[in-house]
Formats: C-alpha cells, sequence, structure tokens
C-alpha cells in the first residue's frame, strides 16, 4: 500500500478559502484522522484526494504517483483507485449486495468466478457473507454501512477513504463499530483516510490524527499528544473540554512562571519556557483538577484554591461540578460526589496546565 | 504490514494501469456534442423564423432583401388587433373562471368531506388526461344551440342552456372543462404538502377548523395560483383548437386563427406575414412565461414542505357539504360527463338528435367511414408510428440531456438545462413554422420535411419540457453520493451515468415515455405547416375535420383518440405499478 503525500493544497469555493496551502502525509498502513468543525475543510481534503474535487494549486501523490498537480495532472477518480466510504453509504438500491460489491471487479473486469470468489470474501470479512442476495432497504443501517465497506475494499483499494462513516449510526452501534473498523483496518492494513467531526472517534480509532479548523491544519499527533499537549486554544477546546483562564504571567523559579488572575489573591505556579511575561492563557481539563478533602490538603501541594460551588449535576459515569474561581466558571469532574458544603478545595496540578499566548 | 485478508484479484494489473476499460471518446467531447446538437434542434430553429419574418420573399426562394414590411403589414392590418383583443379577453376570462373552478375543487376535495370527493377529482382530472378536442368535439355534440342535450331541454322542460357555444363567453365555457385541472392539479399539491402544524398552530390560537383552512392554507396557494393561472393563460393566449373549431365559422377570428388563415387559406400564402405574426407570439408568450419562472423562484417563502409524512386532516363542513357537493355534480356533469358521453353517442349513431331516440340510429358506419378513407386511416397510423418512435427517442434524449445538464461539471450545463424548457414558451404553432422554415432552407429537397421525421421531430421538441417535468424530479431525488461512489469505484462518469443514474431513473424514463406517447399522438398545432397529403397525422386530420363539419365521423375519430389515449395511460399506470425494489 502506497503512502499519501498532500502539498500545498488549496481550493475556494466561489471566492472562499476552504483549504490554505494544505500538507499532509499519511504514512503507510496507517490511519490516519481529519478531525475538526463543520467546514474546516476536511471533507473538500478527502474528496480532493479521491478527485471528485479539484483543487485550485498543490500536488497529491499516491506513493510516487502523482494524481493531481496544479493543472497539469488530474487524475479522474475512477483512475485513482480509491475505495470510498460515503456518509450516506451511498449502496445503489437497485443493485443486491452482491451486485454493488461486485460493481468495482466488473469495471476491472475480473473473471465471473474470480470476481464471486472476491465478492464472498470481502463480504465475510465485514461479516454479511449471509446477506449476499439481499436488496439494500432490506438492510439495517449499520449492516448497509458494512456493504458500502465491503464495496470499498473489494477491488482492493491502493487508499481507503472514509466520510463520517458513523454519523447516521445510533450511539450503541457507532461504539460497537469504531472498534470492529479499527480491528478490521490493522488486519487489512489499509492505509485510510478518516474524516470525522467526533472526537471520541479520532481518539479512539486513529494512529494520528490532523486537527483542522477554517481550513488550516492545527495540529497533527497521536491521539495522546491531541488530548494531552495541544498546539493551541482550539485544539484543547475541541477535543475535550477545558477550563479557560486568563492571566498575566511574570517569570519564576526554574521553568516556572506565575500568573495571577483576576479576583484570585495567589497567583498560580505553571510550566513555562524562557521568561513567559504579558497575558496569557491557562488550559486546565476538568478531569486534571484534585480535588480535596477539607484538611487533608497534601504539604507540597501547590495551586490549592479554594472555590464557591455554583452547581453540581450528576452524569451517571462522573459527577459534573461548577465553581467560581474569582470571576470565572471552573468545571470540575469527579467519579464520586464531594458534598463538602458550598465550598471545594481543588489543586490545580502545574503539569496539568497547558498556557497559551493571548487569544 | 499485515495482509491477511485483502489479496489481490489475480487479474489486478500495476496501480498506474489498473483502472476503467475503455477511455473511449473523452466526456467532455461527448458533452459539447450533445450540447450543441440540443442547441441546434432547440434553438435553432426559431432562427428562420425571425428571418422569414424580416424578409421580403419567402425563404425559398432566391431574391429579396430585408424589410420591416411584413411587421407593417401586420401591425396596421385592423383584423390582427380584432383578434389579439379577442385571444387576450378569451386567455383572461378563461383563466379567470379555471382558477375559480380549480382552486375552490382543490380546497374543498382534498381537505373537507364533501360526498363522492374522490369520484369528483377523478372526473375533473380527465380532461388533462384525454385529448383537447375530444372534449371540444362533446362539447358541440351535446351544448351547442343545436346540441343533443340544448335541444332536448329545450323541447322537453323550461330550461335552456344559457351560452351559445360559437360566442367568445361559450369558447371561455369549454376551454375552461379542459385547463380548470391543471390549476386543480397545481393547487391540490400544494394544499397536500402544506404541514398540518401550521395550521394546527392558527387552531391553537383560537381559529375553529375552517377558519385556520381558510386563513393560512388557502393564502399559501398564491405562488400555485399564480403559477397555474399564468400557464393556463399563455395556453389559452395561443390556443388553435377551440378557436379554429368554434369560432372560425362565426367571423371570431383569434391570433392563433388569424395566422393558420393567412397561411392555408391566402392564396398565395401570405408567409412574411404570419411570421411575423409567430414572432410576436413568441414574443408574447416567452414574456409570460418568463414572468412565471420569476415568480416561481421568489416562491421560497412559501416553502413549507417539511418532509415528515403526515396524513391529512379532512375539516368537516356539517350538512352545508350537500351544497358544495350539489355544484360540482351540476358542474362536471355539464363540463365532462355530458360531453363525453356525446363523443361516444355521436359516434355511434347516425344522427344524434332527441327526436329521435338513439338506439334506433345505432350504427358503425363512422369507423367504416374512418377505416376506408385513406387520409384517416393512414393518419392514425402515422400518429401511433410517431407517438411510438418519437415518444422513445425523445425519451431518451430527455435523459441524456437532463444527465449532463445536472450531474456533470460540463462548462455550458447551464444553458443546457434552460434550453430543455425553452419549448414550453413556443406556441405549438410557432413551432411547427420554425421547422417549416428551417426545412425550407436546410433541406431545400424535402426529403426530411416530406417524411414523418419531419413532423416527428417538431413534435418532440415541443414535448421536451413536458417530459424534462416528469424525469427531473426522479434524477433529482438521486443522491449525488450514489455517483460518487460508483466514480470512486471505477467508473467513467458515462458508466456511472449509465449503470447507476439512468438505471434509477427507469420507471422515471417509463412514465416520461408514457406522456410523451400520448401528447406526441394528439398534438396537432406544429403539424400545420409542416403536414403533406403523404403525412397525415390524426390531431391535426380531426382538427381540420371538426372544423368543417360536426358529423359522426370526427366524435369516431375522437373515440378511437381516447381508447388508444386511455388505454395507454392505463397500461403504463399498470406498467409503474409493479415497480422494482427502489
Amino acid at each position: 500500500m502506497p503512502d499519501l503525500t498532500l502539498t500545498k493544497v488549496a481550493k475556494s469555493f466561489g471566492g472562499n478559502a476552504v483549504l490554505h496551502d494544505l500538507d499532509l502525509h499519511v504514512r503507510d498502513g496507517e490511519l490516519f484522522t481529519l478531525l475538526g468543525p463543520s467546514g474546516c475543510g476536511k471533507s473538500t481534503t478527502l474528496w480532493s484526494i479521491a478527485g471528485l474535487h479539484s483543487p485550485d494549486r498543490g500536488t497529491i501523490a499516491f506513493g510516487d504517483r502523482v494524481v493531481f498537480d496544479g493543472g497539469r495532472v488530474d487524475v479522474t477518480p475512477e483512475r485513482r483507485n480509491c475505495g470510498v466510504v460515503f456518509q450516506s453509504y451511498a449502496v445503489w438500491p437497485h443493485l443486491s449486495v452482491h451486485d454493488n460489491v461486485a460493481y468495482p471487479l466488473k469495471l476491472r473486469r475480473v473473471k465471473r468466478p474470480a470476481r464471486a470468489a472476491r465478492v464472498r470474501e470481502v463480504l465475510e470479512l465485514v461479516e454479511l457473507g449471509h446477506l449476499e442476495r439481499r436488496y439494500p432497504h432490506e438492510l439495517s443501517g449499520g449492516q448497509q454501512q458494512r456493504v458500502a465497506l465491503a464495496r470499498a475494499l473489494a477491488h482492493p483499494p491502493d487508499l481507503l477513504l472514509l466520510d463520517e462513516p458513523f454519523s447516521n449510526l445510533d450511539a450503541k452501534l457507532r461504539e460497537r463499530a469504531r472498534e470492529w473498523l479499527r480491528a478490521l483496518q490493522q488486519r487489512i492494513g489499509v492505509t485510510t483516510v478518516f474524516v470525522t467531526h467526533d472526537q471520541d472517534e479520532a481518539l479512539s480509532m486513529s494512529d494520528r490524527v490532523m486537527v483542522m479548523d477554517q481550513g488550516r491544519v492545527r495540529q497533527v499527533g497521536t491521539p495522546e499528544e491531541i488530548y494531552h499537549e495541544p498546539a493551541d486554544e482550539f485544539v484543547a477546546d475541541f477535543v475535550g473540554s477545558v477550563n479557560v483562564l486568563s492571566g498575566r504571567a511574570v517569570p519564576g523559579a526554574d521553568g516556572t512562571a506565575q500568573v495571577s488572575l483576576d479576583g484570585l489573591g495567589r497567583p498560580l505556579t505553571v510550566p513555562a519556557g524562557a521568561d513567559l511575561t504579558g497575558d496569557v492563557r491557562l488550559a486546565v481539563r476538568p478531569e486534571r483538577i484534585v480535588v480535596h478533602p477539607p484538611g487533608g490538603v497534601p504539604a507540597d501541594a501547590v495551586n490549592v484554591v479554594t472555590v464557591k460551588v455554583a452547581s453540581r449535576a450528576f452524569l451517571g459515569d462522573h459527577y459534573r461540578y461548577v465553581a467560581e474561581l474569582g470571576e470565572r466558571e471552573l468545571v470540575v469532574r469527579t467519579l464520586t460526589p464531594v458534598d463538602h458544603g458550598s465550598e471545594l478545595i481543588v489543586e490545580l496540578p502545574p503539569e496539568a496546565i497547558r498556557v497559551f499566548g493571548p487569544a | 504490514m499485515t495482509v491477511t485478508a485483502g489479496p489481490r484479484p489475480e487479474t489486478a494489473a500495476p496501480a498506474q494501469d489498473r483502472g476503467p476499460r475503455r477511455p473511449s471518446v473523452p466526456t467532455t467531447a461527448s458533452h459539447y456534442l450533445i450540447w450543441a446538437l440540443t442547441l441546434l434542434v432547440v434553438v435553432g430553429p426559431v432562427v428562420p423564423i425571425v428571418l422569414a419574418s424580416l424578409w421580403s420573399t419567402p425563404l425559398y426562394r432566391s431574391g429579396g432583401g430585408l424589410t420591416l414590411g411584413n411587421f407593417r403589414d401586420l401591425l396596421t392590418d385592423p383584423a390582427w388587433w380584432t383578434a389579439v383583443g379577442n385571444s387576450a379577453a378569451f386567455a383572461a376570462l378563461t383563466t379567470v373562471t379555471s382558477v375559480l373552478l380549480g382552486v375552490g375543487a382543490a380546497v374543498l376535495l382534498s381537505r373537507t368531506d364533501v360526498p363522492l370527493r374522490r369520484l369528483f377529482a377523478a372526473l375533473l382530472i380527465l380532461p388533462i388526461m384525454l385529448p383537447g378536442l375530444v372534449l371540444i368535439v362533446g362539447w358541440m355534440a351535446m351544448w351547442a344551440p343545436s346540441g343533443y342535450v340544448s335541444s332536448w331541454l329545450e323541447i322537453n322542460t323550461f330550461l335552456r342552456f344559457p351560452v351559445d357555444l360559437y360566442t367568445l363567453p361559450g369558447m371561455v365555457l369549454v376551454a375552461t372543462s379542459v385547463a380548470a385541472p391543471t390549476v386543480f392539479l397545481f393547487c391540490r399539491t400544494t394544499v397536500l404538502a402544506i404541514d398540518p402544524a401550521l395550521e394546527d398552530a392558527a387552531r391553537s390560537a383560537g381559529a375553529s377548523p375552517l377558519r385556520a383552512l381558510l386563513t393560512v392554507t388557502v393564502p399559501l396557494l398564491r405562488p400555485a395560483v399564480l403559477n397555474s393561472a399564468l400557464l393556463v393563460f399563455a395556453i389559452s393566449f395561443e390556443a388553435l383548437g377551440l378557436p379554429l373549431i368554434l369560432g372560425f365559422s362565426n367571423n371570431i377570428r383569434f391570433v392563433s386563427t388569424y395566422l393558420y388563415d393567412h397561411w392555408i387559406n391566402a392564396a398565395p400564402p401570405n408567409q412574411g406575414l404570419v411570421s411575423a405574426g409567430a414572432v410576436f407570439l413568441l414574443l408574447c408568450v416567452s414574456g409570460l412565461l418568463v414572468l412565471r419562472n420569476r415568480l416561481v423562484g421568489d416562491a421560497a417563502r412559501y416553502t413549507t414542505v417539511t418532509g415528515k409524512a403526515t396524513a391529512t386532516r379532512v375539516v368537516g363542513l356539517g350538512p352545508a357539504r350537500w351544497l358544495p357537493a350539489a355544484l360540482l355534480a351540476v358542474v362536471l356533469g355539464v363540463f365532462v360527463v355530458v360531453p363525453l358521453a356525446g363523443v361516444v353517442m355521436s359516434a355511434f349513431t347516425t344522427i344524434l338528435t332527441p327526436y329521435v331516440t338513439p338506439w334506433s340510429v345505432l350504427t358503425t358506419e363512422n369507423f367504416q367511414a374512418i377505416a376506408e378513407h385513406p387520409i384517416w386511416s393512414e393518419s392514425i397510423v402515422n400518429s401511433l408510428l410517431i407517438a411510438g418512435a418519437g415518444g422513445l427517442l425523445t425519451t431518451v434524449a430527455i435523459a441524456v440531456v437532463s444527465v449532463v445538464a445536472h450531474r456533470s461539471s460540463f462548462r455550458f450545463r447551464g444553458s443546457l438545462q434552460q434550453a430543455v424548457v425553452w419549448p414550453r414558451m413556443m406556441p405549438g404553432l410557432v413551432t411547427g413554422m420554425a421547422f417549416f422554415w428551417s426545412f425550407a432552407i436546410l433541406d431545400p429537397g424535402g426529403a426530411v420535411r416530406g417524411s414523418l421525421w419531419g413532423i416527428g421531430l417538431a413534435f418532440a421538441v415541443r414535448s421536451l419540457a413536458l417530459g424534462y417535468g416528469v424525469f427531473y424530479p426522479a434524477l433529482a431525488a438521486i443522491g449525488e453520493d450514489l455517483v460518487r461512489a460508483a466514480r470512486t469505484s471505477g467508473a467513467t462518469w458515462w458508466q456511472a451515468a449509465v449503470s447507476v443514474v439512468l438505471r434509477l431513473c427507469a420507471p422515471a424514463m417509463a412514465a416520461c415515455f408514457v406522456l410523451l406517447f400520448v401528447s406526441i399522438l394528439n398534438d396537432a398545432d406544429p403539424a400545420v405547416f409542416l403536414v403533406t397529403d403523404r403525412t397525415p397525422v390524426m390531431g391535426l386530420t380531426m382538427l381540420q375535420l371538426a372544423a368543417t363539419s360536426t358529423g359522426g365521423a370526427v366524435a369516431a375519430f375522437g373515440v378511437i383518440q381516447m381508447v388508444i389515449t386511455l388505454a395507454v395511460l392505463g397500461a403504463g399506470r399498470l406498467f409503474l405499478g409493479v415497480r422494482a425494489h427502489a
């Protein structure tokens, strides 16, 4: 399987730029996710790879085969040999499951016995071997999606492209489909580009994630890197939930800085590079905030503050507290209820705080 | 990387060579070809008409030069202006009566508990399915001053049929019976599509069911009413059949009959003058339909369809519901039932008069006469041929052109979309004349003009918009992803278009064929300028017969036309009823 390289790909629709000189490299056999809010250009990127949209500029290469290069090369979608699973599945209603999957093989003039064998093989792979003769309207949404996947894998493709394939499934089914698809992809080893706006999907399935916003790349990294070391406030906020606090920094001792927040008596100690000064924004994930019982604060704890509880909500697997930190809201997540009256003693460990420049 | 489950089929070639077979004619070139052909056939013929109207001699004769003389002659002829006045008055009155009947029936029959509403709706729609001439012939047989029912009333009761059919009001009455169904269908579709929640909101605000219906739903019909009213006006303004049959003998000239008269009856035919008149007619009707498209475009704020399937609710009228029912029964009886019975009765009798019981004069002579008359019988065969072949070819053409127009990235696809609906703006007479002049220039030998292909082509172009209207909604309903999936699976643009789009549109193509068949079979107007002794067609033969006589032969023609039409529509319905999984 080839790798995939996009270089300076740009695209605008009617003067409105949706991709700004996008660079991206997907390694051989990798599951690479494009994550971002709707309208961020992730689907446009996917369709540019598939050949369904022509970018305005840039190059796209599968391995060393250039499929798009400015105005000079633009391989039509039928010659790119991608397998695409569409959000709507796009399973052809007039063809049986077998004929849907056989379609790409027919176009490639695979002989009948070989074709039937391959169709059966791919359908077994997606666990639909027993439904070969059915028509799409006789299938559930999840089954249709697997037909679409089988069809995309049949030829077999050089690249598998998935456009929000789970968005039409209900929550339970979605979780199962995710695990199943990830396992399948690893087994086949097909280079895969996956588009989603759902951070859970992106984090749980991907080898690497690219977070996009307004046609620009915000960060590329493993799910862990994206979650724990977000490159900027947008990524921190879009992937998972985060408390953002603004304050004023002065340099502190050995690689730290002191940040004072409005309405908070003592400044917070945060990790910092060389002399961080001026207006900064701090990001803390709610589950990284530690709640201490009254009188139970360890002696070496830093950034311990007492906050007033504004509301509490029970969300099944966790509790969510909204507290007042100075003039800001601070969201805190705990696994057990902490009923210490109307106040909470919370610790914001320095290693849990990400510091960004002014927004 | 472990490839345990995805071995390539042994036939797969290296990446560069894999892909679809047959990179035949490049897709773009084929799109340009289709585009050029469509414009040539659809828009091209208008050029010679304009040319003919500005040329001092007929185009097929050498010599002559540019002149405005034809237009001067036309615009200084008082008879022309009388005809324009008559056409305008006729069209306006027909529009008003059709809208009143159509809207009233649409609301009553789809939203209230008027008794027998299914029967009434079926009767009301019937004229739209039948050839227009049949109903007119029926009106003449029954309601003309000497007609069967009007005479019978005069002899046996104190009732009189209040209107003379051979006057303008009489023609309006007949035209209403043909045009009201159009308004009815437009409005009924809208009424049924309106979200019941809108009325529910009025109800919860304190309105009674009837008041909610009248203050919410009826105002929402405005775009549908406007749309259908302009359509009815345009069609009535250009109509040839009705004015020729009812008005001509009584010297009531319309625009269409003025042109017809100066072409057919003048010696030598005044072709420059008629061309100028056709240009005038084309401008008027095009203007109206452009206006209509504008208004329909602005109708977005009336968009109320939610996509939720909800049952329409029926408003109870109480005992009062028998009043509209009685009214509808009388109107539909006079407009539809009696005329149709009249056609059948005069077809099967030697003479239809209240003084003789029809049973005593039963005959099949009228049908024998048609079978024995070479031109008459030939015209039926010709029409069936044209309708069959023309319907088929036009359906394929519509499908291909629509797919290029809506599903390609072809540069000029916008103009192609316009080109398919453009013939709708062309009055039938103008279409016929357009092809007459085109053939005169391109085909001086008359090989095409003298054959059925010539008339078939004119009929086909005229029915493009109708077929497109049936085909396009099905095309629009096919998700773009289905096509993209085919492309990424390895299909070329044409392979995807044929194996996915057109395959999924097959039921719509069948419906399109059925409607085109019926429309081409019964069409008459364009043939006026194209027909020869060797190429008679049923619609025109019947029209000319009806204009000169009222005998049983016309009615027999009508019965034949009606039977073929209903049989084809019935078969189509049966055929479309058994839809495959889709």
